[in-house]
């Protein structure tokens, strides 16, 4: 067998397609045998896919490492060694975390890039009223694209990417507790992708990333079929990494690692993979439901049918609204954890930060409602979520008072991380209070559904998580890499993103309140001066990640060679080298005192030398690029 | 220590004098006041910018402080940390307190008491009925002998000036939602029931006017979501029966 067909995406290719082809074949015979549906026909685009994709799912699995690094094993075989090395490493199954890690940033890198591109085209047909690029349908396309994307992007890359590479090492742990689920977890997400660009070049779906029926169920594209298949694998996907992240930080921590001195990076994708654990199946289930709907002729959500299409919302938000606390609780960790190295202070309120992130993962499976304050739903729901949803601002709060507590009286090294960390205040800081409109029944009658929305949730989301996202690349990039960024590129990428960004996004709260309503490939002309400014904002934005690529490219392969601990930091993850060695420390570490000792001689948080926190220890191996 | 405090105070009392200046004097954000509800909805949507401010402001003062005095370039040298406050002291528990009043505040006025006013009268003096259709407004007038309007006919909804309208909305197929921006609210409209919106119409206005005097479909609803909107015009009460004879002359004549 030539070495290119052993290529575990090869295998898991083949055995993909192989099963697909079982799947529609099956269904096919099924069919012409015993059915007679729609004459006879052997194919039903929404019938063969929904069973061929599951099989062809299955073979993949199988293909890409599963049977030969695990399956193998339960019946008596020899499994295979992970014999691949450097660059080859991150095309295959491996179940090193730090493997995983990158894997996961850089797909959902390319993923976030190839969604920039296409909102680039959404925002040249916007930019005057009429239709320029699209038609009606090619824009629904793209704008749910768009949507469902940077959903996936936003709920992802932080827990899986950097929170897969650094919460081991964070908590002294050679691996997550359960790596070759791990492994196995990452390889899920590649027919995500390939799900969502096939439907798109099948002509696309309607229905924006929330598939609200009757439109869900009534639309004959093909496109809604594959995308609620994608939606589902992807909840796989966050509910197995959320359990192994539980596991891991429950049970893998380093002796005298305790609740108390957990950095608030692991503290944040704990939280995270709570809610993720607990809600995603909500979301599952209800595209599942529509599947039925569309497949098995159930009705959930057809009123002809005796079903509901109110029920879907609250099936719907019920895991969609904490979603927004799996993207955007990592960040919170993330920025604090940034700001207190890089100030040189402990983290303020270390414990009531924390407080906070658990009071967010309480309150935020009690709030979902607030989407649906124009939806028709019964009127005395109306009072209690807005209490509630108002509420979210108190552990919310208590975010903000450890960040600017932390940076009172510091040492500011206002480094390119941290120029993000400060920019995801702002920016955050703006998502919130404008959040509070929407919370508030009687603005949230007028400004649901318009640019208000669209800029409110940009500034939480993208004005928030993605920055935090930018400065975790940043800030771990000499870790990850073994090299260092260019400083220079890096500023120049956060001032045009940062003023770009207000550009873009600030405009859009104006323009909504004057009535532009969001979803919509035209609009009056009246709104004309707005969109072309935001759509010449949107380019200069979107040009911003051209110093973005070219920094982190061209520093990956020949940046200058990078310490173990540029930022002189006090964590584990610091403490070993950099790219850390295999399996991480050559010993297992033992922590004696909180994460962030800074400006405290007597404390530490590892064994080390005498001095400030942070000098390298127990360094390890040189690096394994 | 005490000298930076009462910077920042200075600053986040000059940052929210200005925010709330800007959002008075500068901001002119809304469309047409078109209806009573619009005036509560428009105050309490300032009252909450006037709120907001020193929640903005006391953030910015901080962030202004911090990169103006405490801004280091470079790698810290051995010992250069900052001084190890960790806030176990009664501060965050004050923090939490005043937040927790804030937010307190805020749901009550203007949250639950505006909620409460929008409901309170459930009367009309008219009746219009709104059946919306993929991709198409269907409005229906039973107060007077069945004048129909379509959008598709390239139709305008006419409204009276001061008179509290009761519209029934309805969706033949899948999810619409019923927004005129001039009148602020909407309602959805769902497949197997029929949603009700209570405004009271004031001035008179129209699309010609305003862009805010259209029905806005405001639910994604699929291919044609983007042209589902109908112009709407509100005229004084002479002028809606002049309007009203017409149609059913012309409707008389059709027959």
């Amino acid at each position: 067998m030539p070495a290119i067909a052993r290529a575990p995406i090869v295998q898991g290719l083949i055995f993909g397609i192989v099963g697909f082809l079982i799947g529609i074949a099956g269904t096919g015979l099924v069919r012409v045998a015993f059915l007679g549906r729609d004459g006879g026909d052997w194919w039903s685009t929404d019938l063969s896919w929904t069973i061929g994709y599951p099989v062809a799912l299955v073979g993949w699995l199988i293909g890409v490492g599963g049977w030969r690094y695990w399956g193998r094993e339960w019946f008596g075989g020899e499994v295979d060694q992970y014999e691949m090395k450097g660059w080859q490493r991150y095309f295959g199954f491996s179940p090193d975390h730090k493997v995983i890690g990158i894997q996961y940033v850089v797909t959902f890198t390319l993923l976030f890039l190839l969604s920039g591109l296409t909102v680039m085209l959404v925002r040249y047909e916007l930019a005057q009223s009429g239709l320029q690029l699209f038609n009606n349908d090619t824009y629904n396309a793209a704008m749910s694209f768009h949507g469902i994307t940077m959903v996936a992007v936003a709920v992802a890359i932080l827990a899986g990417g950097f929170g897969n590479y650094v919460l081991p090492l964070q908590i002294g742990a050679q691996d997550m507790a359960f790596p070759r689920l791990n492994a196995l977890t990452f390889w899920l997400v590649p027919p995500v992708a390939i799900l969502l660009v096939t439907a798109v070049l099948m002509g696309g779906w309607e229905t924006g990333w929330s598939a609200y029926p009757p439109l869900a169920n009534l639309q004959t594209k093909p496109g809604q079929v594959l995308f609620n298949l994608a939606v589902i694998t992807f909840g796989l996907v966050s509910i197995l990494g959320a359990i192994n992240f539980l596991v891991t930080v429950i049970y893998e921590r380093a002796p005298g690692m305790t609740w108390g001195r957990l950095p608030i990076f692991t503290w944040g994708i704990f939280a995270a993979s709570l809610i993720a654990f607990f809600f995603t199946q909500a979301f599952a289930a209800g595209l599942a439901m529509i599947l039925f709907d569309r497949v098995l002729g159930t009705s959930f959500f057809n009123a002809s049918g005796g079903g509901s299409a109110i029920l879907y919302q609250h099936v719907f938000w019920f895991y969609s609204h904490p979603a927004v606390y799996v993207m955007v609780l990592p960040a919170f960790g993330l920025i604090l954890e940034i700001l207190s190295h890089l100030s040189r202070k402990p983290l303020f309120a270390y414990r009531w930060a924390v407080g906070g992130m658990i009071g967010i993962v309480a309150l935020s499976g009690v709030v979902w409602a607030h989407h649906m304050f124009t939806s028709g739903m019964q009127d005395y729901l109306h009072a209690p979520f807005l209490v509630l949803t108002e509420l979210i601002s108190i552990p919310t709060g208590l975010i903000f008072l450890a960040a600017i507590g932390t940076i009172w009286a510091g040492r500011l090294w206002v480094n390119v991380p941290m120029l993000f960390a400060l920019g995801f205040l702002f920016n955050f800081l703006m998502g919130g209070i404008t959040g509070i409109y929407l919370a508030d029944v009687p603005t949230d009658l007028f400004l649901h559904d318009t640019y208000f929305v669209v800029a409110h949730f940009h500034y939480t989301i993208m004005g928030g998580e993605i920055f935090a996202l930018m400065a975790a690349t940043y800030f771990w990039f000499p870790k990850m890499t073994g090299r260092m960024y260019s400083e220079r590129l890096g500023q120049l990428h956060f001032w045009m993103m940062f003023i770009g960004f207000q550009l873009v996004f600030l405009p859009m709260f104006d323009v909504g309140i004057k009535g532009m309503n969001r979803r919509v490939a035209d609009f009056p002309s009246a709104y004309d001066d707005f969109n072309l400014f935001i759509t010449l904002s949107a380019f200069f934005l979107g040009a911003s990640f051209i110093p973005f690529t070219w920094n982190l490219v061209v520093s990956w392969i020949r940046g200058p060679k990078a310490e173990a601990n540029p930022y002189r930091a006090s964590t584990l993850e610091w403490q070993v080298s950099s790219p850390p060695p295999e399996h991480n420390f050559p010993e297992i570490p033992e922590v004696v005192g909180p994460p962030y000792p800074y400006g405290q001689p007597d404390v530490r948080h590892v064994p080390g030398p005498a001095g400030a926190a942070g000098a390298p220890a127990g360094g390890g191996g040189g690096g394994g690029g | 220590m005490r000298r930076d405090l009462t910077l920042v105070i200075v600053l986040w009392a000059i940052v929210s004098i200005v925010s709330v200046g800007v959002a008075v004097f500068v901001m002119d954000p809304f469309p047409a006041v078109g209806a009573e509800e619009s005036e509560l909805i428009d105050e309490a949507f300032m009252v909450m910018t006037y709120m907001g401010a020193p929640v903005f402001a006391i953030v910015i003062a901080v962030l202004m402080i911090a990169l103006w005095k405490w801004r280091a370039s470079g790698p810290p040298a051995e010992g250069e940390d900052g001084p190890p406050i960790l806030g176990t002291n009664w501060f965050p528990k004050a923090w939490l307190a005043a937040s927790a009043v804030l937010a307190v505040v805020v749901m009550i006025y203007p949250g639950l008491t505006g909620l409460a006013e929008l409901r309170e009268d459930d009367t009309a003096e008219m009746r219009v009925e709104v059946t919306s259709v993929s991709w198409q407004w269907l409005i229906n007038y039973p107060d007077h002998d069945g004048i129909r309007l379509s959008s598709g006919a390239g139709d305008e909804m006419v409204l009276p000036a001061h008179t509290r309208i009761q519209f029934d909305v309805e969706a033949l197929d899948i999810l619409h939602s019923f927004w005129v921006p001039a009148f602020r609210q909407k309602i959805d409209a769902v497949p197997g029931q029929t949603t009700v919106l209570y405004t009271t119409v004031t001035e008179t206005g129209s699309y010609e006017d305003d862009v805010a005097y259209r029905i806005q479909c405001a639910e994604l609803c699929g291919l044609n979501h983007t042209d589902m909107a109908m112009k709407v015009r509100v005229v004084e009460r002479d002028e809606f029966d002049e309007w009203v004879a017409a149609q059913h002359a012309s409707a008389a004549k059709v027959r």
